[in-house]
């Protein structure tokens, strides 16, 4: 292999995989929330959904909501506060309105579905369930609304009662979309596989707060937000590890996510257990970093002598041969 | 399959710094070469610029001028981004993406127009003002600082009645281009008026008869308190105004809806996001009544 094959090495085959009977053309994903309802990132030249293996909507609810009062977003070391509070035009408008513009030709489209009651989440899924879209992601873990999200995320029993009442109403693939704000997130994660979820998304945003010294008050309209960039990286990456432990043994595929900004944390996303691997706040500071994970995974694939993404999965050997259980 | 029209509107460049001018108070002017921004850039758009690889988030920045390959830009040093925007030198390179927003639009059957900006809000009022050079008799710049000013004022050689004699300093550009201009501050600086930008606007509007004033529409940028001063003017005139707001941002293309403020429309307040549907709004629908 010479360096110039390695060069010339782009949207190969060893990148394909398949996500919950998806084929995915890479193993990136674009986050929800991040990217609008699909169409936004195409804005910029050089940019296309066509370098990823799916898109994530914004989360939806069943009525439209307006969201939170600014400020939204705020940059921490390293990072990120955001609290928008799911501002959506409601599942109706996002399905007889949105989803007839996107180009299902380009990449798979995930809805992102939230709610305040099981109803509600019920209601967005069945909604989402008769439509184009490819899959659905059920948000249980947003930390910026007051009622349902993380409220229902951080308690495994209820967890899993929204997943089985969204189970019931959809045949399309379900991905839970865990929190790290709680106890023990594997045994979240098990009780969501038994009541039927496909696939986990981990993670979503850790809370937190900024403050300003001259007003005493949060920036953040919301008072507190949810923590994303890289400076959540390493405790994503422990997240995944340990839910990988659970869904190993299911043949369960994880969406790793928490602070990906390279090739190189994108490969340690999935040796650590990821099948896939999202992309968010990344895009803010690079909006054409796609390509250049995609090249990078491929070429360490190449290097390695590794066929496919999927063979690198949850390759990860761990130096005391057991998943380790504190630091101290 | 019809994709959006805005697809591929915005450029991403590395852009070279060509000159990084510092004036008082930590002000700067930049010119960067960024030739797919400055081809399509109109007044009004801005661009998000990755001000130092350590952050995370780009900082949006209102475009003052343009030229054949160049854009120009006016910031003061505010933040840990605005800071380390400062320190990059010239020949150095700078990620943008650009242009990006709605820009002012002219409304033909109001060819006066009145042109508010306050601070680092000048820059997009400088830029409108060059686009509107043909009809420079027809325009009126007041520009306010509680700092010195990013240039050197000088008298104007262009009349503009209605307004107290004192009140002669200008914006040299502006003038050179035939467009009347006049500078406000609380400082006292010489030529300037004391007080506030509406005060003269106000004084302006005074003046005009009830023929010009249907002809006329206001553009302003600045501080908050500036914009809401200055949409109660266009109220107690019955006059439309655009004005060019600011908020937070994070992805700067309508990805996040990190950056929305309140709207106010006939159907009720809707929240708006600031990069993309805006930065320019109507004063009635920011600050309704
Ligand atoms: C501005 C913003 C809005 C978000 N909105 C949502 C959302 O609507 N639903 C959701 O499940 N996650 C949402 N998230 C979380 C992201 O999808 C992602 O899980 C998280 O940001 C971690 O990835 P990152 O560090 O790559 O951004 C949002 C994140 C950001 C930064
Ligand atoms: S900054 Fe993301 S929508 Fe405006």
């Amino acid at each position: 292999m010479t360096s110039d094959d390695i060069e010339n090495a782009t949207e190969s085959s060893r990148l394909t995989s398949v996500f919950c009977g998806m084929t995915f053309g890479t193993p990136l994903v674009l986050l929800s929330g991040c990217v609008g309802f699909g169409e936004e990132y195409t804005r910029i030249q050089g940019f296309s959904n066509r370098d990823v293996g799916a898109v994530c909507l914004k989360g939806t609810t069943g009525e439209a909501r307006a969201g939170n009062s600014p400020h939204r977003v705020y940059e921490t070391p390293g990072g990120m506060l955001n609290a928008i509070g799911l501002q959506n035009p409601g599942v109706d408008a996002v399905v007889r309105q949105i989803l007839p513009g996107l180009d299902f030709s380009e990449t798979r489209f995930i809805a992102n579905v939230s709610g305040s009651s099981i109803e509600e989440y019920i209601e967005v899924t069945r909604r989402f369930d008769d439509s184009p879209i490819d899959a659905i992601e059920i948000n249980i873990s947003c930390p910026n609304v007051k009622e349902g999200g993380v409220a229902f995320g951080n308690d495994p029993a209820m967890s899993a009662r929204v997943v089985e009442a969204c189970r019931k109403v959809t045949d399309k693939p379900l991905i839970t979309k865990l929190s790290p704000n709680q106890t023990d997130i594997a045994v979240n994660a098990r009780g969501c596989i038994e009541a039927g979820s496909d696939a986990f998304a981990v993670i979503n945003t850790l809370m937190g707060m900024a403050v300003d010294i001259e007003t005493r008050r949060p920036v953040i309209g919301n008072d507190q937000g949810g923590l994303s960039g890289p400076a959540i990286k390493p405790v994503a990456l422990l997240k995944v590890h340990q839910v990988y432990q659970v869904c190993r043994e299911h043949a369960i595929p994880i969406i790793g996510q928490g602070g990906v900004a390279s090739a190189e944390d994108a490969l340690e996303f999935i040796i650590a257990g990821a099948s896939a691997v999202g992309l968010g706040t990344a895009l803010f500071y690079d909006p054409l970093i796609c390509r250049k994970i995609n090249h990078g995974i491929e070429r360490y694939l190449l290097r390695h002598g590794v066929e496919t993404v999927s063979d690198l999965v949850g390759s990860l050997t761990l130096n005391r041969g057991r998943p380790f259980q504190c630091g101290c | 399959m019809k994709h959006p029209d805005h697809r591929e509107s915005i450029f991403q460049e590395d852009a070279e710094i060509i000159s990084h001018d510092c004036h008082p108070c930590e002000q700067y002017v930049l010119r960067l070469r960024a030739p797919y921004c400055a081809a399509k850039a109109r007044p009004g758009q801005f661009v998000h610029i990755r001000c130092g690889d350590a952050l995370p988030m780009r900082r949006p920045i209102s475009i003052m001028r343009v030229g054949d390959d160049r854009i120009d830009l006016l910031y003061k040093v505010v933040g840990a981004g605005t800071r380390l925007l400062s320190q990059r030198r010239v020949g150095e390179s700078l990620n943008l993406l650009g242009p990006i927003g709605k820009p002012f639009p002219l409304n033909p059957e109001r060819p006066r127009r009145l042109l508010i900006g306050g601070g680092v809000g000048m820059p997009p009022m400088i830029f409108l003002a060059e686009t509107l050079k043909a009809a420079a008799s027809d325009t009126f710049v007041i520009l306010g600082s509680e700092i010195p000013f990013p240039f050197l004022p000088k008298p104007s050689a262009l009349l503009v009645p209605g307004l107290p004699d004192s009140v002669i300093g200008a914006m040299p550009l502006l003038d050179d281009w035939g467009i009347a201009s006049r500078l406000a501050s609380l400082q006292g600086f010489a030529g300037c008026h004391q007080g506030y930008v509406t005060d003269l606007a106000r004084a302006w509007l005074e003046h005009s008869d009830p023929g010009q004033l249907a002809d006329t529409e206001l553009f302003a940028c600045g501080p908050h308190a500036m914009l809401e001063a200055v949409a109660t003017v266009a109220r107690d005139y019955t006059l439309p105004a655009r004005l060019s707001l600011e908020e937070y941002m994070a992805c700067g293309v309508g990805g996040c809806a990190g950056c929305v403020v309140e709207i106010h429309t006939p159907q009720g307040p809707t929240m708006k996001r600031v990069c993309v549907d805006g930065p320019v709004f109507k004063a009635s629908e920011v600050f309704p009544v």
